[in-house]
């Protein structure tokens, strides 16, 4: 960690004590202690404006969408396709088009997987990295399985980074198609080099995905700029409700692409011989969507819009260094990954107390935090680890909550030794 | 812990934490007449058991874990209390010691069963925490699979 602070430009402060007001789960008691609540990365909680917006549809302005000829099913049309433009500028999309509703960002991913896997001839190659989740992993080596394509995993160093030559040696022979990398690691932490990262899969020929699930959260996004060709994210994380999903595709590709589900609303014209696609985005969305879970993620964009990511990527990155610095003093704590640039999610491991009696005692103490081998099995391995505790922090996260966790991590191991 | 932490902190009884810290059993047997694993693809925590039987006797045992303070104290406190006795007694034993985890504790009658669980009741806590009580299954899972092997 630098010591050295960096200048200061005028960030707006976030108000922590007004956000927080507006998440009332904030104001619950755990074991009659107050929540701290430090596991925003597997799910954040839900601001007022979302909670309010999803009850508000439900009781005020509901009705299936796409079909209906009245009044409710127009305006709930209209509700639903204005979260597409919302997704689309958060993302800095080209178009609204481009942006297809998904449950979440697996499926998004498998979505990819299967569509533009598809497009796929035996002995090509998808390239993911070391750190991935299970969500980007395991529909990639479905479509080898199904498809004789070659699946190849990208290293990291012992800090937690992508290896970049390693990465560069893997895409030399020009079979990559696809490269699918994590933005941002669930477990390290480890923010990669995007731009970089695509800009290398091009030279080679190869497309390039990132998931977004973890990044989209901490900072500003901006697909064009990243030139990605596909991104994914997911809305239970971005304070939105679960059940909603995003990919965003260059246009180009996903009319390529093969539909990914069959059903309602998803063709163009259907008899019992045959049937037509929809146009992009609807093709790849079957059936009736989470049409609720749309629009409140729509009401979490807009609320994360208007505190705006210069406060909150400050605000993270003020809560980032703190954890580290207060967590270097708890006695037998070793940091799980050390990459060059990192988000607000801090894995940990303690001398002589695993990692599931970290978070029951923490619970205890009204604390939540992540504890396991985080959906990235292969990633433990790699660090030679069967599972961390793991901290991660939110707009409503207090620098006192991280105080009171490495506090309680010193009595933890006192306990224990 | 200071005090009131520690009595919310039951789930850890002090017999847990001297176990996890210092198994008396942790070992492993190159000769053994049954081997059992348990692994829990969860957490990732799993254990080995090496056995040594004279006819359906359990001479010794030994385990091997890598777990929680629970999985390891578990192993551990199983190895001492099957030690000695049959198969068939150890396989009863691991259907009572699961019992006392997921059953509602006897609210009328006190059944004199349970008080023979002996040290093996400091487990007992789990039951408001199910999220742990695959931790000290583990054990009885894995001595399940070593005595499939062993003609009853």
């Amino acid at each position: 960690m630098s010591t050295q602070t960096p200048t200061v430009h005028a960030v707006p402060q976030l108000d922590v004590h007004a956000i927080r007001q507006q998440f009332p789960i904030l104001g619950e008691k755990v074991h009659d202690r107050p929540l701290v609540f430090l596991d925003s990365a597997a799910s954040a909680q839900k601001p007022n404006a979302v909670i309010d917006c999803m009850a508000n549809t439900m009781r005020h302005q509901y009705a299936n969408i796409h079909r209906g000829l009245h009044w409710m099913s127009e305006r709930t049309t209209e509700a639903y396709e204005g979260v597409r433009d919302l997704v689309a500028d958060f993302l800095n999309a080209p178009s609204r088009e481009e942006i297809v509703f998904t449950r979440n960002s697996t499926e998004a991913i498998n979505l990819v997987a299967h569509s533009f896997g598809a497009l796929l001839k035996p002995g090509q190659a998808v390239l993911i990295s070391q750190m991935e989740h299970h969500a980007n992993l395991v529909p990639w080596q479905m479509l080898r399985d199904w498809a004789g394509i070659d699946l190849r995993v990208a290293p990291i160093t012992d800090d937690g980074d992508l290896d970049i030559e390693a990465y560069k040696a893997l895409l030399a022979d020009g079979k990559v198609a696809l490269v699918a990398i994590t933005h941002m690691s669930n477990v390290l932490g480890t923010i990669t080099p995007a731009k970089q990262i695509a800009d290398m899969a091009h030279a080679a020929g190869a497309q390039v995905l990132f998931d977004g699930s973890q990044s989209v959260v901490h900072h500003k996004t901006d697909v064009q700029a990243l030139g990605a060709d596909f991104y994914t994210f997911t809305g239970h994380k971005l304070y939105g409700p679960t059940g909603i999903g995003v990919l965003w595709g260059r246009r180009d590709l996903l009319e390529q692409m093969p539909p990914f589900l069959g059903g309602g609303d998803m063709i163009s014209t259907v008899t019992f011989e045959h049937s037509t696609w929809a146009n992009i985005p609807h093709k790849f969305e079957a059936g009736t969507p989470a049409i609720v879970e749309t629009i409140g993620l729509g009401a979490a964009i807009e609320w994360v819009n208007k505190i705006g990511f210069d406060g909150i990527a400050a605000h993270e990155a003020d809560l980032t260094t703190h954890a580290l610095q207060r967590l270097a003093t708890v006695p037998g704590l070793n940091i799980v990954g050390h990459p060059r640039v990192r988000g607000g999610v801090v894995s940990f491991t303690m001398a002589d107390v695993h990692p599931h009696d970290i978070a029951t005692l923490l619970d205890r103490n009204g604390i939540a935090i992540r504890a396991g081998h985080h959906c990235a099995e292969p990633l433990m391995r790699r660090l030679g680890l069967s599972a961390t505790a793991r901290a991660s922090f939110g707009i409503y996260t207090q620098k006192e909550e991280i105080d009171v966790l490495a506090d309680t991590l010193v009595r933890i191991r006192d306990f224990f030794v | 812990m200071n005090t009131s932490t520690t009595e919310r902190d039951a789930l850890y009884d002090r017999l847990i934490v001297e176990r996890a810290r210092a198994p008396l059993y942790a070992g492993r047997f190159e000769e053994a007449d049954a081997r059992g694993d348990g692994r829990n693809p969860l957490c990732g925590d799993k254990t080995h058991l090496d056995i040594v039987l004279n006819g359906h006797h359990i001479q010794d045992i030994k385990h091997q874990t890598r777990g929680c303070a629970i999985c390891t104290a578990a192993a551990d406190l199983m190895a001492e209390h099957i030690r000695g006795g049959s198969v068939a007694q150890a396989l009863e034993l691991s259907g009572r010691f699961r019992a006392m985890l997921v059953e509602p504790p006897p609210s009328v009658v006190v059944d004199d069963q349970s008080a023979s669980l002996g040290t093996l009741e400091v487990f007992a806590p789990l039951r408001s925490h199910k999220a742990r009580i695959r931790c000290a299954e583990l054990p009885w899972i894995a001595l399940k699979e070593a005595f499939s092997h062993v003609d009853g």
